[in-house]
């Protein structure tokens, strides 16, 4: 397997700001949509938005090295705005004090919620903008670089994207049913919302394998380690089987025995998404090729 | 101001890595860390072939990969046209390492930062050669400025159609091959 200069915390980064970052759009979809039946799934996601994200950023601050040492050198951070991190420092800390802020407003906590509630969809509306952007930025990010054929392609973002919906819709829904378990029931309303998701997350992925198996030598090298590889194990038991199919069975089923599901299949299958989805990063950022420049 | 460029001719190459061991003489690497590889290509089938032994170190993109995504802006180009690290703002993201397609950049975890080949420019600037150049035995590497048409590289690139490893990436390397 290549080497690859980055490792499980780049990957638990661009995971938790894909998860939070998509948790945030469930909220607000769910306050603006049916914030009648679905109150508890949007105060669960608004509140899983913020920390998930600000521990992504932690581990991305983590992998620094004489950055992490001297901190002062990270103002240097926003020096280029040719480089994708710059537009990521600018997105993240302009996202993270409205997640918090969305969080405080819609769960009404202090008196800084109290306030902020009055402006609550101004708070949707700018923190949308920033959450889909941040889920799109972490595909971008890796989708820039020429020095990794396999990344380099717009789908990057589109599926980096995809799985941040998928996961974002996952975590609010074990939030809900941590914070009622009697929400338990209504969650089966979500399950339709995870078929589409799941469902353009595995459509999307397999036009980016199959893409990929035609694009160049290299970046074939990496589907191949995927497909058939020493990756191929964790690719189709981890992020395909356990990740897509059984929560999509699941979910089928969820939608069709409405509220009849046992409890611990509805948030196995939400587990199930997030390993797939954590999976998915560290797969794609584990296989991968450099050009064959000799 | 010249225009500095290395050619490499790798059918001079006896792959005893002598370059390696000057520029870690000369930069004060660990025995483990290099800006300097020797590549091995195997070429045919038995009984017809050969091994090529090809030295790879940081192009000096003009167009680097490694400095559009460094967002502390550290990476810049001299004015001789060479790849220079700000050492005072890298704060080691490693992204630079992800973009360069030759992977000829390395972490150095005593001072946390991305280092690479920067074609001795101390040595150069006081009238000299790269260690890599003036330390090979088979004399691959010709240094000089790719600028005047009559330098000794400008002519070898002219005369044997040396060419960049993958022109196609479009980073307009200036360490030019002769292959065959």
């Amino acid at each position: 397997m290549p080497e690859s200069a980055w490792g499980w915390l780049i990957v638990a980064y661009l995971f938790l700001a894909g998860a939070g970052s998509g948790a945030f759009l469930a909220a607000v979809a769910c306050d603006l949509l049916a914030p009648d039946w679905s109150r508890t799934l949007a105060r669960a996601g608004s509140l899983a938005a913020g920390p998930l994200v600000t521990i992504g950023t932690v581990c991305l601050v983590l992998d620094l090295e004489a950055g992490l040492w001297q901190p002062w050198r990270q103002i240097y951070l926003v020096s280029n705005l040719s480089s994708m991190i710059t537009w990521g420092v600018i997105i993240l800390s302009a996202f993270i004090p409205v997640a918090f802020l969305y969080a405080a407003a819609l769960n009404e906590i202090t008196f800084v919620g109290r306030f902020a509630k009055k402006y609550l969809l101004h708070l949707e509306i700018v923190g949308s903008v920033l959450a889909a952007s941040t889920a799109a930025y972490t595909g971008v990010l890796i989708a820039v670089v020429n020095g990794v054929p396999f990344w380099n392609t717009p789908l990057m973002p589109v599926l980096f994207m995809a799985s941040a919906i998928s996961t974002g819709l996952a975590v609010a829904m074990i939030g809900a049913a941590i914070l009622d378990i009697n929400t338990i029931k209504t969650l089966s309303n979500f399950a339709l919302g995870h078929l589409i998701f799941l469902s353009v997350e595995a459509v999307v992925l397999m036009m980016f394998i199959f893409m990929s198996l035609t694009r160049s030598v290299e970046a074939a090298a990496s589907a191949d380690m995927l497909i058939s590889g020493v990756l191929s194990p964790y690719f189709w038991v981890i992020v395909v089987v356990l990740g897509i199919v059984l929560p999509f069975l699941l979910s089928i089923v969820e939608y069709y025995k409405y509220g009849e599901l046992h409890k611990y299949l509805v948030i196995g299958a939400d587990l199930c998404v997030l390993l797939g989805g954590m999976s998915l990063r560290a797969v794609i950022i584990f296989s991968a090729t450099p050009p064959q420049v000799i | 101001m010249p225009r500095y460029g290395i050619a490499i001719d790798t059918t001079k190459c006896i792959g005893c890595h002598s370059c390696r061991v000057a520029c870690q003489n000369q930069q004060g690497l660990e025995y483990n860390q290099s800006f300097n590889w020797i590549k091995e290509k195997e070429r045919g089938k038995f009984p017809s072939f050969a091994k090529e032994f090809v030295p790879l170190q940081c192009n000096q993109c003009e167009n680097a990969p490694c400095q559009r995504v460094c967002p502390t802006g550290a990476i810049y180009t001299s004015p001789e046209g060479v790849v220079l690290v700000h050492k005072e703002r890298c704060v080691g993201c490693k992204y630079c390492i992800e973009a360069c397609p030759y992977k000829v950049r390395t972490v150095d975890h005593h001072e946390g930062i991305v280092v690479k080949c920067w074609f001795c420019i101390d040595l150069v600037r006081a009238g000299g050669e790269p260690a890599c150049v003036t330390t090979c035995p088979t004399q691959v590497r010709i240094f000089g400025d790719l600028d005047d048409p009559g330098s000794r590289i400008s002519r070898f690139i002219a005369t044997h159609r040396a060419e960049p490893l993958r022109p196609d990436l479009g980073t307009r390397p200036r360490i030019f091959y002769k292959r065959s």
